[in-house]
């Protein structure tokens, strides 16, 4: 049977005190790993668990780390809790309730690396999360897993926490770089990438919160079993965001591979109101749309590429048959429109002319060419842009467009 | 590396984009926001490419070509993607004009109705077709814009000096941004807000005079729209002519293309060309060169005095005037001082003249306090034969920068690129100053010093290396003893009080200079510009030579080497500087020939004045001839820059009204007294007489100088280096209960010639105004001084008037004033020779009182 690893302890009280959190045998995996093991098991541990990036792209943990170079410059850690992506919450969920499961994944990562300084980006709506992570640390530092000569293992590490200022693009890993660099957030180009020219222009790992929070479980239970707890290809669990029209919206931890369909109609209660299904976006905004008779897929990475789809941040958002999808189309446009860094032209001017051109939709002043002039736009703006957050928009939209093209029509 | 592009194989080095090969093989591709001299953005998305076995479609401007790559560039898919991306930036840019299909027939209307305030089409814009949107649309061959065209109705910002922002013609290409940051360190525009409101802006949208911008109009120039323009010719159409010149107003020597329209300036721009500048420029150069060429304060016809008043006459009639009244005056009784700012030739011409025909000895200019004069002083006083020849590139080598006694981002922009290069490459930066600087950002050490104490600072930093060395195995080099000797006896107990220097940032400064492999000195006015100036250059020589630095001694004239090198040879038994002055005032100097700058000679005693200047100025009143001369746009001839590089300037021009060159004038005078040695037709032919005479312009062909080649003027050192032994006496610089401030200059070239260049242009004025007092923090809150306000400032020897210049960083008891002193002062014409330094107790520190004025 397979279990909880994330989120088992969620329901107890005062989870987030180090005092709570040790006695269901937090830190275990942190003296093991700077005790007993050397860097290097550490990573071909990691490696073999296929822990692969929780954040959205699902690059292996592992391989990520190996790509640091050996140099002379320091190398920094950035932990990802941005979260910024629409219909995503798990982070703040780990965040909030169980802060330093998230810690000791720091710790490790960074013993493993050779890290000496870590940083927590974290957006800025998440005020009170900082300061329960701002809590966390000082009692890691005063329990000495923080500091100078961690467990007398010669090893040593701080934390900072960084609050964010809301904007989306700082959840692309170059854009945090340089908003934590003090500077405007826009990404950089690509090569060189983080892992050799990042924070500082020091070599730098990024991992997302729920990536790191796993480390500690495959330390303490090993790769093998870790493997177990998901795919072959894909280890471990993954935290499921159900919200829309479901009766229990909520986190939901469980393998990955586990079917849209259970999911959203047996975790989460089924649909509100006993209303029909009319389509499901599987891995946060981004991820394109997928209809009612979609819904029969394993969730996991490759299946959901399969489907052209993604499974991105695990983000499920249900949409019911009440919802017009013209609405769906609307807040896509309107947030990416907004949320462009405005660094290059198709997707600084495109979504904001896809924006005019779903909204004067909305206000039944629509053209027949309309339909076409989105899709257009958007797939001018695909791969045509400097970073991701092009292709994030680009993606729902042209898959919302193209499903439910009749839908669109019958507004204009 | 082998690449194809388009089928055709090329054969690549080195890192290079695709875009930067293409172009090198005349491969056509659109780009909007690239620039050479800026790393690649990846903005615009015009410059994709097909890219075999790659994804999508990168942007060849940051895509770095590897081996066997096979690029295409204009598939029909490609062109399509580069139109519909076109579309969208026109949407968002005035378009009307730019697909009309009548627009060649409207160019003879632009002109009526341009002076609108809102640019919505081609035909109001300013940019008048210099325009790189308008050429890639052309090439794209765009007649159609599918989207309904967006204005974004931002106010156009006009409240800064000299350009522009017309944030609606703005495609966001980031060039400006870039430039700014990259290449000029000011950082003033950034992206701000984000998704379609995005826009270029400063810090909390405030103008550009408070958000540290320079002036240099490096974002005007690499701007590829009409967005931001230089707000002199906004009306004025384009150029008929375009010529190449040197730019006077610093020492670096800035190669200018002027743009002309019917014999006049419009604008001045740096040369891409330019062996110093390489495309940059400063707020002088750039915007400043079509005031100062057409200053109202031109003098344009000849005066001389009749009935004791200065009376407009023919060049015949003034010519006989004053070569009658010199014919009077020759020998001991009589001294000419030329100006640094004139060509070479016309300073060698003033020499000669002086020498064969006015018979005097008493020939001098202002380059006397120079760092480079006081250094060749210094060096040869103690038997030593150092160069000072320079290049400018070598400081962004270095990898350790000192630089004291000068605000160089001010008085060596282009210097300050170079020493930007090499701050950004990883090197560190000493700066010792008295007031923050706007490059002190970049420094890892700001020495804030008392002015006038820098002899202290750098023996102490000396003795702190000594320390060091003993511990440490260096060759010796001779002088050491007798230089340690000098050191021990030297009292530096109290050295942190005096210089208001820590301990703990000398010693870091000590640690900086010690662990350094290629450092640079770089020393200017603040350090020489005192009666102690040779001892400090000789306590920085020994530093530099602890620390194997090379030492950078930074001039402000734009000549001043030549002028150095044409006067170093002739004889120094005449009277100096000072001394012309003084006995202009005791009665002793009868005559006095005026080609250059002078203080107000309100107290002068003399029977004779003669002025050769451009432009008007207060010692008019004591003339008794004015020669009107040209400026150096309107002769040509040639300048040695502060790095010794002999460089032909241009005629660009025409003279104005009756000016006539310099170098004509002084050869009419010496014809009319009856000398034959003055028959020259033209400036080359004074060159080809002057590289005879002059030892140091023995290696210059004037073939190669014809050709348009930068030369490097002949100096010969001896490799040979030792220690100085310091010299120092106990006066130390006092204040006094009647004079409880001490007052340090500031040092920058704001003047040509007698012009004030503060004064004469609004726009410089408002970012620095050669008037202003600076007064710190604390005493104008004590005092209850206001910016602005008028005061005059007073030292036992006289005062002079200016207004109040709160500056924060600025210690308590300390003022900075301008080198270029009030006009309204006792002591300077459009300043100059701050004479009130020149007491010999001042040691660049004088002890002054405030007084408020109404």
């Amino acid at each position: 049977m397979k279990e909880k690893v994330l989120t088992e302890h969620f329901g107890l009280e005062n989870l987030y005190k180090i005092d709570v959190y040790k006695k269901q045998g937090g830190y275990q995996a942190t003296e093991k790993a700077l005790k007993k093991m050397k860097p290097e098991e550490i990573l071909e541990e990691v490696k073999k668990a296929n822990l692969r990036g929780r954040g959205g792209a699902g690059f292996p943990a592992g391989v990520k780390w190996s790509f640091v170079p050996d140099t002379d410059k320091p190398k920094y850690l950035c932990v990802n809790a941005d979260e910024g992506e629409p219909g995503t919450f798990k982070d703040r969920y780990i965040m909030s309730h169980n802060p330093h499961m998230l810690l000791e994944g720091i710790i490790i990562t960074s013993f493993c690396v050779g890290i000496h300084a870590a940083f927590i980006y974290i957006r800025g709506e998440y005020e009170a999360i900082a300061l329960r992570l701002e809590q966390a640390i000082s009692e890691a530092y005063e329990n000495g897993f923080l500091g100078k000569n961690i467990l007398e293992s010669g090893f040593d590490l701080d934390i900072f926490v960084h609050r964010g200022a809301g904007a989306y693009i700082c959840g692309e890993e170059t854009a945090l770089l340089e908003s934590l660099e003090g500077k405007r957030g826009v990404p950089r180009l690509k090569p060189p990438f983080p892992a050799s020219v990042g924070l500082w222009q020091c070599p730098t790992v990024i991992n997302n919160v729920e990536t790191i929070s796993n480390i500690s479980h495959i330390i303490l239970n090993g790769a093998e079993w870790f493997v177990k707890q998901g795919l072959p290809k894909d280890g471990g669990t993954r935290i499921f965001g159900v919200s829309g029209m479901v009766k229990n919206p909520g986190i939901y931890e469980l393998p990955l591979g586990t079917s849209l369909k259970d999911i959203i109609f047996k975790h989460a209660g089924g649909m509100k109101e006993g209303k029909k299904l009319k389509a499901v976006i599987p891995g946060g905004m981004s991820a394109p749309i997928l209809t009612a008779d979609e819904i029969n897929i394993k969730m996991d990475f490759d299946s959901l590429v399969e489907a052209n789809s993604m499974l991105g941040s695990a983000a499920i958002i249900v949409i019911d048959e009440k919802t017009s999808i013209l609405d769906v189309l609307k807040v896509v446009t309107k947030f990416y429109s907004h949320e462009s860094c405005g660094q290059c032209t198709p997707c600084r001017i495109g979504n904001s002319w896809i924006n005019k051109i779903v909204k004067r939709i909305a206000e039944g002043k629509g053209k027949k060419e309309d339909i076409d002039s989105i899709l257009r736009l958007a797939s001018n703006i695909e791969g045509n842009t400097l970073c991701p957050l092009g292709d994030a928009a680009a993606m729902p939209i042209l898959s919302i467009t193209k499903k439910f093209r009749k839908e669109l029509e019958s507004h204009v | 590396m082998i690449i194809i592009i388009d089928g055709k194989k090329i054969e690549v080095e080195g890192k290079r984009t695709v875009l930067e090969v293409a172009r090198e093989k005349d491969i056509f591709i659109p780009s909007l926001c690239d620039h050479p001299q800026l790393t690649p953005f990846g903005g615009c998305r015009l410059c994709i490419v097909e890219i075999k076995e790659k994804r999508g479609y990168p942007p060849s401007c940051s895509t770095y070509v590897e081996n066997g790559m096979e690029i295409k560039t204009k598939t029909p898919r490609l062109q399509e993607l580069r139109r519909e991306i076109l579309e969208l930036i026109l949407s968002e840019h005035p378009n009307a004009c730019l697909i009309c299909s009548e627009k060649e027939n409207c160019d003879e209307y632009k002109s009526t109705i341009r002076k609108v305030g809102e640019v919505t089409g081609c035909v109001l814009c300013s940019n008048n077709g210099r325009c790189e949107l308008q050429d890639v649309v052309e090439t794209l061959k765009i007649d159609k814009v599918k989207f309904p065209s967006v204005y974004r109705d931002l106010d156009v910002k006009k409240g800064d000096p000299f350009f522009d922002r017309d944030y609606n013609l703005c495609i966001l290409c980031g060039r400006c941004v870039r430039v700014c940051q990259e290449v000029r360190g000011a950082s003033a525009v950034s992206f701000v807000y984000r998704g379609s409101e995005a826009v270029v802006g400063t810090v909390f949208d405030l103008p550009l005079l408070e958000s540290g911008c320079q002036f240099c109009g490096a974002c005007v120039d690499v701007c590829p729209t009409g967005s931001l323009t230089e707000r002199g010719i906004r009306y004025e159409g384009l150029p008929d002519e375009r010529a190449k010149t040197i730019c006077p107003l610093c020492s670096i020597g800035c190669e200018l293309k002027i743009d002309l329209k019917r014999q006049k300036i419009l604008s001045s721009k740096p040369s891409d060309e330019g062996a110093v500048n390489e495309g940059q420029a400063c707020v002088k150069g750039r915007f400043l060169i079509k005031d100062v060429v057409h200053s109202p304060r031109r003098i344009l016809k000849p005066l001389i005095r009749v009935n004791k008043k200065l009376e407009e006459v023919s060049w015949e009639g003034a010519l006989d005037f004053v070569a009658q009244k010199l014919k009077k005056f020759k020998g001991k009784k009589t001294a000419l001082i030329a100006s640094p700012q004139v060509s070479c030739e016309e300073y060698f011409l003033l020499h000669k003249f002086a020498s064969e025909e006015l018979k005097t000895e008493n020939v001098d200019s202002s380059y006397r306090f120079s760092p480079l004069a006081v250094f060749d002083k210094m060096a040869k006083e103690n038997g030593l034969e150092l160069g000072l020849n320079f290049e400018i590139k070598d400081i962004s080598r270095a990898k350790t920068l000192f630089l004291i006694g000068e605000d160089i981002s001010k008085s060596h922009p282009i210097i300050w690129l170079e020493v930007l290069k090499a701050v950004k490459g990883g090197a560190k930066l000493i700066v010792a100053s008295p007031e923050e600087l706007s490059l002190s950002r970049y420094s890892a050490l700001w020495l804030q010093i008392k002015p006038g104490t820098e002899f202290y600072l750098l023996s102490f930093l000396s003795k702190l290396f000594l320390q060091k060395e003993q511990e440490a195995d260096h060759p010796r080099i001779e002088g050491l003893d007798s230089f340690e000797d000098s050191l021990d006896k030297l009292d530096l107990s109290n050295v942190f009080e005096m210089t208001g220097i820590t301990r703990e940032e000398l010693k870091e400064a000590s640690e900086l200079l010690l662990d350094t492999e290629n450092a640079a000195f770089l020393f200017g006015m603040g350090l020489t510009q005192h009666s102690w100036g040779s001892r400090n250059v000789a306590a920085l020589w020994n530093l530099a030579l602890q620390a194997q630095a090379q030492l950078f001694p930074l001039g402000l004239e734009n000549n001043l080497r030549g002028v150095f090198e044409i006067g170093r040879n002739s004889s120094d038994k005449g009277l100096n500087l000072n001394q012309i002055f003084q006995a202009a005032s005791s009665g002793e100097l009868k005559a006095l020939y005026l080609a250059g700058p002078a203080p107000y000679l309100k107290k002068a005693n003399l029977e004779l004045l003669v002025i050769q200047d451009s432009f008007v100025n207060e010692n008019f009143e004591f003339a008794d001839a004015v020669l009107p001369a040209s400026t150096f746009a309107e002769t040509e001839g040639t300048f040695i820059n502060g790095e010794g590089r002999l460089q032909k300037f241009n005629k660009v021009i025409d003279p104005l009204g009756e000016a006539k060159p310099d170098w004509w004038i002084i050869s009419q005078l010496a014809r009319r007294m009856g000398n034959k040695g003055f028959h020259f037709k033209n400036p080359s032919d004074i060159t080809k007489e002057m590289i005879k005479i002059v030892p140091s312009f023995s290696n210059i062909s004037y073939a190669e100088l014809e050709k348009g080649q930068k030369i490097f003027i002949q100096e010969e050192t001896k490799k040979e280096r030792s220690f100085i032994p310091l010299k120092y006496s106990d006066s130390h610089y006092k204040k006094s209960k009647e004079y409880p401030f001490l007052m340090f200059l500031d040092y920058s070239l704001d003047y040509y010639r007698s012009l004030s260049l503060s004064q004469e242009s609004r726009g410089l004025k408002a970012i620095r105004d050669s008037r202003w007092i600076k007064v710190s923090l604390e005493d104008a809150e004590e005092l209850n001084l206001k910016e602005g306000e008028n005061i005059a400032v007073e030292s036992s020897s006289g005062k002079f008037k200016g207004f109040v210049k709160i500056v924060k960083s600025l210690p308590k008891g300390i003022l900075g004033a301008s080198f270029l002193l009030s006009e309204d002062s006792d002591f300077s014409v459009s300043g100059l020779i701050p004479s009130v330094f020149q007491e010999s107790h001042s040691l660049g520190m004088l002890p002054v009182k405030i007084k408020r004025e109404k």
